[in-house]
């Protein structure tokens, strides 16, 4: 941004606003920990944009760390957006107020970086509805030289392909390195004489970063992609995602931001390690998060307790994506209950397997909170677990849910997936029969011993493959497959103490056909925003016609992109993103998966991913 | 075991917290400032405390109340600026004292409430006017509110049913205080607390109707002055001793 432009920047008056919106506390910007900085032409404005609601993206880790990485740095001021409330994108637009970043109630319009993070596929909208309230042109190719660089990290970056044309920079992978070799090279271009193409130019010889605009799409006749190429001399074939080596030496925010209103997570995340051993067939963090790094002891002792002195929260979270892989689980634990317990801190373990140790762990921490239980067998048969790797059996669950009924637990949930690769209905079926098995383990209890009323809630959600994971070539269930489905299952597990909890699979399907789509959905995506699509991931706004309306005018079928088995040798979308983990091997699961075979978690066995033939050092 | 009272005012950004909202600043506020609180028993423990009325989202005030229950005896002075500390702007405590441990609940003690309001007339009128318009709403006996009945348990999508309410009771006072073109201040003094609660912004819906005087929906500002006890002829404070076993 120009200087004149810096200049005109006012704080914007919103108060009258306020007065008339549900929650104003969302707009408020003031929040204890939140960063105000003095604004002088030399400073780099970051706006980071969460395309959900301010409760949804508050409770966002990778927001936080961000936040306050960047806001270390003395030339650069990042600010926090979050997309506005039905009721206060009408109050904004009706009264000409642009979208603005909380702290300093300024247009990110002249902002220098617009960021968004892509944490799920349905806040696409969101995103191009935001840009659209701000007034940033929503295609790259209309945005000129003042405007703001528009840049995107998180988990669906990794095929960012139907929001390509929207975005200039995608970083792939962990970006607290990356981000700072950008404002670093950002705030040096601006003192040689900055210009956009040239930066652009730059950016993307730094390792993890990705300039859609810079590559070239063609398409064969059936509508699979022909080939990716780069359009200029330089430009990489290939982008590897980043990943930080060493986890106790990157930046952890020893301070977060506590919001006033009740957030969905509400609480103190301490993240004790990165990737996954498991490797469960369908789980896309399980394999774009690889390798496996941990947290030392040392290093999360020393942050509890910074966070807890710096927050006043009175919860404590450990973050991972399987927690009892923690290898020092019982002593962070341990540790956390002896200092802080008399405090009346409690923990939570988000994310446990279902072994003995685990349960230990839960109820001794249960002493301080009692929470439900959640396991997540996945799939109803032993044969189905098999094919998507989950490493469970059935006597693992029960012996888990013997053990917590015996300790007086009545609330428990059972997560399953429908519409999983090779299914049938005798699958289907015997998610009914581990349920009741599960259910009469609760009444071979004295009742005297048990809790009162059991209630097992079963959720099932719709299977969606993901681009990175042995599923990828898969295609979805049609709607009517799943809805049949779910019928099946509904019909059979009638209960008194069991919930079914299941969704009309329709935003499943698309889902699926966002995650693994290309370059053609952006079309789709802008005439989407025309109808009005917006918080699609919510079930009161979310309107299937309107969506369909889109891909019909933009002449795309859905179905192409969700319901179509795909070839080992078809170019795949986002074949020119490198996440480390290889494609042979991807191949190679899912062949396992067809034949049942479970492969060990990498500490059992290195199942040969390739993740540490790409980064030096054979870390995991 | 020590009860420590205080007033606080929330005033700025902070009218826009709910009370909810209110709650968990608290209770952080005082893990951070580290004042010695005792925590309910049970699986979900909470520091305790209680407030003396739940303030609208919206609504500023001069005179808020708290009780903590403090595990042992701490200087009010060391309190104060231990828990000013770490509120954020726009909150803040006002007086502290340490009440007698058979003091009855904020709750339960309070019974009237005073507030300024201000609010913006589409039309210009006199201050002969206003008064007038004062006068008549004070001059009825009665002054009937609907008020939406509480659905019953179970008993969702069910039309909302209303029962009337003579609301004249709960208003003790109106008087204009200031007039400005077409902004309108009115000192109110209305019933407040457990026994008959009324907001002011009802008041200045049933004024605005009777006196068919339209204003701008949402330019009303309320202000909350003080909380009151009836102690017969005065009114007492939460935080005046005489108060306390009323």
């Amino acid at each position: 941004m120009n200087l004149e432009g810096r200049k005109l920047m006012g704080k914007l008056q919103i108060d009258n606003l306020l007065y008339r919106v549900e929650k104003p506390a969302r707009y408020l910007g003031n929040e204890l920990n939140s960063v105000h900085k003095e604004i002088n032409e030399n400073i780099i404005r970051f706006a980071f944009c969460f395309p959900d609601i301010y409760e949804i993206g508050m409770s966002h880790l990778g927001m936080q760390i961000l936040y306050h990485l960047l806001n270390k740095q003395e030339n650069v001021f990042c600010e926090r957006v979050f997309a506005p409330a039905i009721d206060m994108e009408k109050q904004m637009r009706d009264n000409n107020v642009p979208l603005f970043a909380l702290e300093s109630r300024q247009p990110i319009r002249n902002f220098d970086f617009v960021g968004f993070t892509l944490q799920y596929e349905l806040s696409y909208t969101n995103i191009l509805n935001m840009l659209s309230l701000a007034g940033v042109p929503i295609y790259s190719g209309d945005r000129e030289e003042e405007d703001p660089i528009v840049i995107v990290g998180g988990p669906c970056a990794y095929n960012c392909e139907p929001i390509a044309d929207f975005i200039d920079i995608a970083v792939l992978g962990e970006a607290e390195e990356a981000i700072l070799e950008i404002m670093e090279l950002y705030s040096k271009m601006k003192e040689e004489g900055y210009n956009r193409f040239e930066f652009l130019k730059r950016a993307v010889l730094l390792e993890g970063v990705y300039v859609p605009s810079f590559y070239d799409v063609t398409y064969n006749d059936d509508g699979t992609v022909k080939v990716i190429i780069p359009k200029y001399e330089g430009v990489p074939g290939t982008i590897r995602k980043r990943i930080v080596e060493n986890l106790d030496n990157v930046f952890y925010p020893e301070e977060i931001i506590v919001p006033y209103l009740n957030i969905v997570h509400d609480r103190i995340m301490l993240e004790i390690f990165r990737g996954c051993i498991r490797g469960c067939r369908f789980c896309q963090a399980g394999f774009i998060y690889r390798p496996v790094r941990e947290k030392s002891f040392d290093r999360l002792q020393g942050l509890a307790e910074k966070l807890i002195s710096n927050t006043g929260y009175g919860e404590i979270s450990l973050a991972s994506l399987s927690t009892s892989d923690y290898s020092e689980l019982g002593k962070i634990v341990k540790h956390l209950m002896e200092e802080y317990g008399n405090k009346r801190i409690g923990i939570s373990l988000p994310s446990l397997r279902l072994d003995s140790f685990s349960l230990q762990i839960i109820k001794e921490i249960q002493r301080v909170k009692k929470t439900g239980l959640t396991f997540a067998p996945e799939a109803g048969s032993q044969r189905l677990r098999d094919v998507i790797n989950k490493g469970i059996t059935e006597s693992d669950l029960i012996d888990a849910v013997k053990d917590v009924f015996h300790s007086g637990w009545n609330n428990i949930k059972l997560y399953f997936m429908i519409g999983l690769p090779t299914e049938t209905d005798e699958d289907i079926l015997e998610i009914k029969e581990l349920v009741f098995r599960v259910v009469d383990e609760y009444y071979k209890v004295p009742k005297e011993q048990r809790g009162k009323r059991l209630n097992v809630t079963v959720s099932a959600s719709t299977f969606v493959p993901k681009p990175f994971t042995p599923f990828q070539w898969e295609p979805q269930s049609t709607q009517e497959e799943v809805c049949a489905k779910q019928k099946l299952l509904a019909s059979n597990i009638r209960n008194k103490n069991v919930t079914l909890d299941y969704h009309d699979p329709k935003t499943s399907f698309l889902e699926a056909v966002f995650a693994g789509g290309d370059r053609k959905l952006s079309k789709v995506l802008e005439f989407a925003l025309g109808e009005g699509c917006k918080f699609d991931g919510w079930m009161e706004h979310f309107d299937f016609d309107k969506w369909m309306a889109a891909f019909k005018k933009a002449n795309i079928d859905p179905t192409f992109y969700a319901n179509r088995r795909r070839g080992y040798d078809e170019i795949l979308p986002w074949d020119h993103i490198d996440v480390g983990v290889s494609k042979q091997f991807l191949i190679r699961e899912n062949e396992n998966s067809k034949q049942a075979r479970v492969t060990p978690n990498c500490r059992v066995n290195c199942a040969g991913c390739g993740i540490n033939q790409v980064f030096a050092g054979g870390i995991c | 075991m020590a009860i420590m009272r205080s007033r606080f005012y929330k005033k700025g950004d902070m009218v826009f917290i709910s009370h909810l909202d209110l709650i968990r600043i608290f209770e952080r506020a005082t893990r951070r400032a580290d004042i010695p609180i005792d925590y309910t028993q049970g699986f979900n423990p909470h520091p305790i405390m209680a407030f003396a009325t739940a303030l609208g989202v919206g609504v500023a005030s001069e005179g808020e109340y708290i009780d903590m229950q403090l595990s042992n005896n701490m200087d009010n002075e060391l309190f104060m600026k231990k828990l000013n500390n770490v509120l954020p702007d726009g909150l803040k405590i006002i007086k502290s004292k340490i009440i007698t441990d058979n003091a009855k609940s904020l709750m339960s003690i309070i019974r009237s409430s005073t507030y300024l309001v201000k609010l913006r007339t589409k039309k210009l009128l006199s201050e002969t006017d206003m008064k007038q318009h004062i006068d008549n709403l004070l001059d009825r006996k009665v002054i009937v509110e609907l008020k939406q009945k509480k659905q019953r348990r179970g008993r969702k999508n069910r039309k909302p049913e209303f029962r009337e309410v003579n609301i004249r009771p709960l208003i003790k006072n109106v008087e204009p205080f200031l007039l400005d073109e077409h902004e309108v201040l009115l000192k109110m003094h209305l019933a407040a607390g457990s026994q008959g609660n009324l907001k002011p912004e009802v008041v200045v819906d049933k004024l605005c109707e009777l006196a068919n005087l339209p204003i701008e929906q949402y330019e009303t500002r309320v202000k909350r002055l003080g909380l009151f006890i009836n102690g017969g002829n005065k009114f007492l404070t939460p935080l005046d001793e005489e108060a306390w076993n009323i």
